[in-house]
């Protein structure tokens, strides 16, 4: 038996982002959808599951406004989990961390996670697809006082022994490590293919438990550690966007072929 | 007013490129003292000559949870106004591991730096590169930087007093370590770069690309289904915003639908694009597009470029 808590992003979907007519990003638009390399990090999870038992809880915080919406948003994601395999969901959620930041986000989690149990695993994806701070799981073992291994391809259990291995993959090496459970894991995109709840797992989620903690449920005070979002500007990208077309692809070949010339990416045969 | 900043690196020349970060701030009119943290078994002396008052050496250190313990014993004499390391997978889950020690806000791959009053504001970018996000600190932060982002301090004559350090045994066990394979390509620093996507149907087919990249003098680079799913290219070419990024001055995309992480990873002065899905995301960030089935039109583009082109 195997109990894992999974750390589950809802996060702004940078494929739909939404902007007023004078270009103006409107955040409280964007749709939340769950953070990729979470969702990486859930299927694990379900994995480890299937083949040891266990339960698995997954908790998330809400960091987007509206809160109101943004609660229906996040419930939303942790029903995916529920749906993919988890057995129960909490979210913390409090007006109080709406834009916080990674700092105490991890402690929100962090407290959270304690109070509902004690587990021999803790996942998460290796950064947020929104913020990308890439935080969590280094600040949730640093607080939880526990071994933490970052970046993982590949999680190799071993119950006997309470171990852990874990192929650690970094920019020109690839290392693995042994800890010992419970430890903290953060998870890439290349550890698996997560898989697509079916129907009737998305109707069963619907049964399963989901609880909502505010920060007074927890104890805990936002800390002011002086740091602010200020503004967020949409990136302008200022590209031709010129389609290319003509009845043949002979006559489209030389019409980029000239267009590239003229731009000197490539030189001209003389 | 001179606060204290500490940069940490993980390797010596990692370290001075961070240290630019601190150069910026000099520019913006900080003042400060910088103490240097590294790991390295040898000879530190030229690191030790890039502006720093003070270098802390780790020795045979090889793990996050050593370095960081290390890191937060000199946080906590210095207690300096910023902790600054590289924005490399092991700089940013170190510092996030000694930030979380010292309740430090962390902001990780910071793009700029500028002063105001008593604020230090920095700006990142969010949404996969299509959004910069600007961000007030009034207190102690630490911040990652991108390596080659800003420009380190001259070498010169001063040499910062060296103090070398033992790291405490880690809580995890190094089982067993190997270099990547890297292919022959720097695709980094190449000035042209050929990217396939999942348009092409098997890796056989990828010769197209690659007699496309043989005439235009390029690099072949791809998207994260070819290298990390199909494995049909090594992963040193793979071009995201968590592996390889890229700034060439011509990027041809083939089959490439253009997602967040692989678009936010090119900068490039012009970008073709080909692809048979009109609606494939690539061609918002396309100066050029060609709406075709690879497989009809490359062949016709080979052909002609043969003609008209040189390398």
């Amino acid at each position: 038996m195997v109990d894992v808590a999974v750390m589950v992003k809802a996060s702004l979907d940078a494929n739909m982002i939404r902007v007023d007519s004078s270009g103006k990003l409107l955040i409280e638009e964007i749709p939340l959808v769950i953070s990729e390399y979470d969702r990486n990090a859930v299927e694990e999870a379900v994995r480890i599951k299937e083949k040891f038992g266990g339960k698995i809880a997954v908790f998330s915080v809400v960091t987007w406004g509206p809160l109101a919406k943004r609660i229906n948003d996040t419930e939303s994601v942790l029903r995916e989990a529920l749906a993919m395999g988890a057995d129960e969901a909490y979210m913390v959620t409090d007006e109080r961390l709406i834009n916080a930041n990674p700092l105490q986000t991890a402690i929100a989690l962090a407290s959270a996670v304690k109070k509902t149990g004690n587990y021999d695993l803790y996942l998460t994806g290796e950064a947020s697809m929104d913020v990308i701070s890439a935080q969590i799981a280094s600040r949730i073992g640093t607080i939880l006082n526990l071994p933490t291994v970052t970046f993982a391809r590949a999680i190799e259990l071993d119950i006997e022994n309470k171990k852990v291995k874990v192929l650690r993959d970094l920019e020109d090496s690839l290392q693995w490590i042994e800890a010992s459970l419970p430890a903290v894991i953060s998870v890439t995109g290349e550890i698996n293919r997560a898989r697509l709840p079916m129907l009737l797992q998305i109707r069963r989620a619907f049964a399963k438990p989901l609880k909502k903690f505010t920060l007074n449920d927890l104890n805990i005070q936002l800390l002011d550690v002086g740091h602010r979002r200020e503004s967020v500007r949409l990136l302008m990208v200022s590209r031709k966007n010129i389609i290319i077309e003509a009845s043949t692809f002979d006559e489209v070949s030389e019409k980029l072929i000239s267009k590239l010339i003229e731009e000197g990416v490539i030189k001209p045969r003389i | 007013m001179v606060e204290t900043v500490i940069v940490f690196g993980e390797r010596p020349s990692l370290l001075v490129d961070a240290s630019g970060l601190v150069a910026e701030l000099l520019r913006n009119g900080f003042s400060t003292s910088m103490i240097g943290i590294t790991v390295s078994n040898g000879d530190v002396n030229e690191a030790a000559r890039y502006g720093f008052d003070k270098l802390y050496v780790i020795e045979g250190a090889v793990l996050p949870d050593q370095v960081s313990e290390v890191i937060s014993k000199i946080f906590n004499e210095v207690k300096p106004r910023l902790l600054i390391g590289s924005a490399t997978k092991t700089g940013n889950d170190i510092l996030a591991r000694v930030s979380a020690k010292h309740n430090l806000p962390m902001l990780t791959e910071v793009l700029s730096v500028s002063l105001d009053g008593n604020n230090i504001i920095f700006e990142r970018n969010i949404l996969g590169g299509r959004a910069i996000s600007r961000e007030v600190t009034s207190k102690h932060a630490a911040v990652t930087v991108p390596i080659k982002k800003f420009k380190p301090f001259e070498i010169s004559q001063k040499i910062a007093a060296i103090e070398k350090v033992s790291p405490p045994v880690s809580n995890v066990r190094l089982v067993s370590f190997e270099e990547k394979k890297k292919s022959e390509v720097n695709i980094e620093a190449a000035d042209t770069v050929v990217g396939v996507g999942r348009g092409f149907k098997s890796k056989d087919d990828l010769k197209l690309a690659f007699d496309l990249a043989s005439i235009i003098d390029a690099q072949v680079g791809c998207s994260r289904p070819i290298a990390a799913d199909l494995k049909w290219l090594p992963e040193d070419v793979w071009i995201g915003i968590s592996s390889k990024k890229i700034r060439p001055k011509l990027y041809v995309a083939i089959g490439i639908s253009g997602a967040p992480q692989h678009i936010s990873a090119v900068d490039a002065k012009v970008i073709v694009s080909i692809n048979k899905d009109k609606n494939a995301p690539i061609f918002k960030y396309s100066d050029y597009s060609v709406i075709a089935d690879l497989y009809q039109f490359l062949p016709v583009f080979i052909k002609k470029l043969k003609e008209k082109t040189i390398k």
